[in-house]
């Protein structure tokens, strides 16, 4: 082997931590935004603190962060919150799941017979722009104030984009993979197997990580039109009793899981697609 | 000469375009190739040498015209032949061996026994200690011999080859030419080679085909009588530059190769 190809062969990769420990002072250097991204917190959170107490705002119309703070702290320490964190993170996780096996499973057949995506086009571009939220009513008075509705809507609010990434997917393969299976005379069977869903799984999975979003959306507007317990039950019973820093300490917990369940996927994704992330890094 | 191993009879293809005008890319190319030889095909770029290779290798069928592989006529793909393409096309989620296995795994052979020979195929194209790499952890070349690894897994009869090495700098194109004759020596394939570098197609032919613009026909067939094995300095002897200069004659003077 010459030495020429050798070299550009790949070096070994440092993580962002080992880089910072070898040189710290280079590491700021090359990358200012993060120690900046923390320090907008501050600073924001900080004029905010500066604003409310000088200006003498109410509470009931902008809390201080320290109020938010207290807020939270209490409703976390007398477990109010997490018996309603469970309820919203297991009808969002549970929605989600169910949209994530039906857009796939629903996605693969589609893509499949040309005939079935033609054919069930027009409905699929009517479903899609129809703002699912709106059938949320409906879904209360068939199924309830419960925990189910809450489940269908998520699902059925995060199940498009998965079912539209996986068909764009399954139907994004280069001509060359195809010709490759082609010159081997390998059957649909083989060829799905072996290039096409390999090769639709980034887009599967940035289906999966706009849907891990949207089934929070869902079960919030859920819990708004009709329920007893959840996260979005808890905002509407502050804002009937005016607790405003009660309301922003909820934002701040949806906030939280919306930012776990999105690392939840993009952890997966890293693993499973690692070949496509290092592309990326190379377009980056 | 041994008896062919392929035989290409008269064949017309004709391409149909979207906007339904024809396209004329083989006009009546006859071509025969024997067993364990080593023909190069050079032509402009954009006369139809890819189209002659996909027929051959039974990926598109001729308007008109046959091809007999090992005496019988080439109908669509098959085992017998092994492909390289333009691009290495491997496949990003599987390793270095998995993508050798591939051929394996479609033809339903024997995993086994064919990992042996895919990791022997590996050391043959200079890959070992690559096995359990990615194909984005490699550099262009290595890839090509991967590609090249695959092609050779499932023991075709035919190796067909579609300028696989225009995509890589001079240097590294030179020492893939190299490696593949010491390969095609080893393995005693037949091999047809596509590529539109004159000085590459005398460098590894055992005989060089000429073919016009399109539609492309085949101008003439040059028997390159250089000793193997052949080094690199080869290419700086007067016999060299007598078959670049002839093969550049037939083609040069309208400028199909620029
Ligand atoms: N699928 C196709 N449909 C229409 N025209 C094609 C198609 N494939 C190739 N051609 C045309 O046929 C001619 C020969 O193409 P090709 O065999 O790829 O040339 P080469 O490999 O020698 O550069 C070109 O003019 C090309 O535009
Ligand atoms: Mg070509």
């Amino acid at each position: 082997m010459s030495v020429l190809e050798d070299a550009d062969a790949p070096v070994e990769r440092l993580s962002p931590l080992q880089e910072f420990c070898r040189a710290p002072g280079a590491f700021i250097r090359e990358r200012p935004h993060v120690p900046l991204v923390p320090l907008i917190l501050v600073v924001v959170v900080g004029a905010w603190e500066v604003i409310v107490r000088a200006g003498h705002l109410p509470d009931f119309l902008l809390p201080a962060p320290s109020a938010v703070g207290r807020a939270l702290a209490s409703g976390l320490s007398s477990r109010l919150y997490l018996e309603h964190f469970w309820i919203t993170f297991s009808e969002s996780l549970l929605g989600f799941l169910i949209a994530a096996a039906a857009g796939i499973a629903f996605g693969t057949v589609i893509a499949q017979f040309r005939l079935l995506e033609r054919t069930l086009y027009p409905y699929l571009v009517a479903l899609q722009t129809l703002p699912k939220i709106a059938i949320a009513p409906l879904l209360i008075v068939w199924l309830g104030f419960g925990f189910s509705s809450k489940v269908v809507i998520a699902a059925l609010v995060a199940f498009f984009p998965v079912l539209v990434n996986v068909i764009v997917g399954l139907k994004t393969v280069d001509a060359g993979k195809l010709d490759l299976m082609r010159s081997l005379d390998a059957s649909r069977w083989q060829t799905f197997r072996l290039v096409t869903f390999p090769n639709a799984l980034p887009f599967v999975f940035a289906g999966l990580d706009i849907a891990i979003v949207f089934c929070v959306l869902g079960a919030i507007v859920g819990e708004f039109v009709g329920s007893q317990r959840g996260l979005g039950n808890l905002i509407l019973q502050f804002h009937t009793s005016l607790d405003i820093a009660g309301m922003f300490a909820v934002l701040l917990l949806l906030a939280a899981l919306g930012v776990g369940l999105h690392l939840v996927i993009q952890t997966i994704q890293r693993r499973v697609i690692f070949w496509a992330q290092a592309d990326h890094v190379i377009g980056a | 000469m041994a008896a062919p191993l392929i035989v290409v009879s008269r064949l017309e293809k004709t391409y149909l375009t979207r906007a339904g005008s024809r396209i004329r890319a083989l006009a009546d190319v006859t071509l025969e190739v024997a067993d364990g030889e080593f023909v190069t095909v050079v032509g402009p770029s954009g006369c139809g040498k890819t189209t002659l290779l996909r027929i051959l290798g039974g990926l598109l069928p001729a308007s008109s015209g046959t091809v007999e592989l090992l005496g019988r006529r080439v109908t669509g793909p098959g085992r017998k032949v092994g492909m390289v393409f333009q691009d290495p096309v491997l496949l990003p989620w599987r390793t270095v061996l998995d993508n050798v296995m591939v051929p394996v795994i479609v033809l339903r052979l024997d995993r086994q026994l064919y990992r042996r020979r895919a990791l022997e195929l590996l050391a043959l194209v200079g890959l070992t200690g690559f096995e359990n790499r990615y194909p984005h952890e490699l550099s262009g070349g290595m890839r090509q011999r991967v590609s090249l690894a695959r092609a050779l897994v499932h023991d075709p009869a035919l190796l067909l080859m579609d300028e696989p090495f225009g995509a890589l700098d001079a240097m590294t194109r030179e020492a893939m030419n190299l490696e593949l004759q010491r390969i095609w020596r080893e393995s005693g394939k037949t091999v047809l080679f596509i590529t539109h570098s004159i000085p590459e197609a005398v460098f590894l032919g055992d005989r060089v085909v000429v073919m016009s613009p399109r539609p492309a026909r085949v101008v003439d067939m040059v028997t390159v009588d250089l000793p193997r094995p052949r080094d690199l300095d080869v290419m700086g002897s007067d016999s060299f530059g007598v078959y670049t200069r002839k093969i550049r004659q037939m083609l040069g003077p309208k400028g199909w190769l620029e």
